[in-house]
């Protein structure tokens, strides 16, 4: 969700959006993204538009100003539990250290 | 391109009907976008097998569709596990007794073996098969009702979520003993004890102008028996009241109370112990025919007694099991010496 957020501070389609996702290594499958697109619209997180495009009508979604502040909150939530993550498995490698070399 | 629009029909079946256009539209662009993509990377278009393996790749289309659709329950995570020990004890303390009866009536009652057309064993099966079927049925969809209705209140009405800890039931020590039981053992034993001495000593236990029974001289086994039976109970009660904890000793000497009278039970109806039971209304040949009819009757209970002793005797052995051997109680710390 985060992701998807994230990546739509761009104004994309479902498709590129997908692409996007895939090229930085977050493949999401399209049963899964458009669903989500969807609720998130109906939460009122993201805009949508259909639009002709290369001859064809395509959806286009975009982040909201509310979907924006949501989405820095959650950043900043991630960021807390990454750096929390981080302490636990930095203490965790530094007792497993400790644990080796007493056994030696 | 005509199994991309049979794909898309097959999802819109399932989709809710006020977005359907809506989804189909971008599903078909999505789906587009995709052939397109690869047809681009190929340098030509995709053949019918390659777009079949494109929408096989997208999932069967009910499985599509439902991915659109809110998550709903008949009957959800939160009560599912209260909704299956229901359905245990449905099945424990309705199925199993009903079938037990159902046995009972066909084997005693030859009006109900008629009415339900079970002239011989396998039908009576075939019978029983189908009766059981229908019952399991009809209170399995009942109890599933019933919860399908509380999963949509439970919603609104938050039970669930309202609650106080300080309801929740005590600690449960299976050996110990509760006060109240005891109480109870112990006032109805010497009740028997005392009714049972005063009334039931002579083999005559009724002899009034409309009425005479008369028993058989065996009655005298009996009713020392369970004299002796109701003491033995009272005496442990009283042990139970001041030590309140089960013991192997006081387990065993339950089960041995209880072997002995059902032993003496089972032997009751199987002695025809009657003699005499004479209304003061009917002839001598009556009442000597009433007489038999009863003996005949405890008799016939027979089967039906031993199965209810073997019940009790195994629980009375599963507590002699379950019991600590000096009466420890593992929840409190309390010791009791048997």
């Amino acid at each position: 969700m985060v992701a998807v957020l994230a990546a739509l501070r761009d104004e994309q389609c479902g498709y590129t959006l997908r692409k996007t996702l895939a090229e930085h290594g977050m493949a999401i499958d399209e049963g899964t993204l458009y669903p989500l697109a969807r609720r998130l619209e109906s939460q009122g997180l993201l805009a949508s538009q259909w639009r002709e495009e290369d001859k064809r009508n395509k959806r286009f979604y975009r982040l909201t100003s509310e979907g924006a502040l949501i989405l820095e909150q959650l950043l900043c939530e991630w960021q807390s539990i990454d750096a929390s993550l981080r302490a636990v498995l930095k203490e965790q490698g530094n007792g497993t250290d400790r644990a080796i070399s007493a056994s030696r | 391109m005509e199994l991309i629009e049979r794909y898309l029909q097959a999802v819109k079946f399932w989709l809710p009907k006020e977005q359907k256009q809506d989804i189909l539209a971008e599903l078909r662009d999505d789906i587009h976008a995709q052939m397109e993509a690869q047809e681009t990377e190929l340098g030509r278009l995709l053949t019918d097998s390659e777009v079949e393996a494109l929408l096989k790749q997208r999932g069967r289309p009910l499985l599509v569709a439902t991915r659109y659709l809110p998550q709903e329950y008949l009957i959800g995570p939160a009560l599912f596990p209260i909704y299956l020990f229901v359905l245990k004890v449905v099945a424990l303390c309705y199925l199993v007794p009903w079938v037990l009866v159902w046995i009972g009536m066909l084997i005693y009652s030859p009006g109900y073996r008629a009415v339900q057309g079970a002239h011989s064993w396998v039908s009576a099966v075939g019978s029983l098969w189908g009766s059981l079927w229908l019952t399991a049925f009809v209170t399995t969809g009942v109890v599933t009702i019933v919860f399908a209705v509380l999963e949509r209140t439970q919603a609104k009405s938050h039970f669930l979520e309202d609650w106080d800890p300080r309801k929740l039931p005590p600690v449960r020590d299976p050996n110990r003993i509760r006060l109240f039981d005891s109480i109870v053992e112990l006032v109805v034993n010497l009740f028997v004890f005392g009714w049972w001495a005063q009334n039931m000593a002579s083999p005559i236990v009724l002899n009034h102008p409309a009425l005479r029974i008369t028993l058989a001289p065996v009655w005298s086994y009996f009713f020392w028996g369970f004299l002796v039976i109701s003491l033995v109970n009272a005496s442990l009660a009283v042990v139970n009241l001041m030590r309140p904890y089960s013991t192997k000793l006081r387990a065993s000497i339950r089960l041995a109370s209880d072997a002995a009278g059902s032993g003496l039970f089972c032997w009751l109806l199987k002695a025809n112990v009657l003699t005499e039971f004479a209304p003061a209304n009917v002839t001598a040949a009556k009442a000597l025919e009433l007489t038999n009819a009863i003996n005949w009757w405890m008799a016939k209970t027979l089967p039906a007694a031993i199965i209810m002793c073997v019940v009790i005797l195994v629980m009375n052995a599963f507590k002699v099991w379950r019991a600590t051997p000096a009466g420890i109680s593992t929840h409190q710390g309390t010791v009791a010496a048997a």
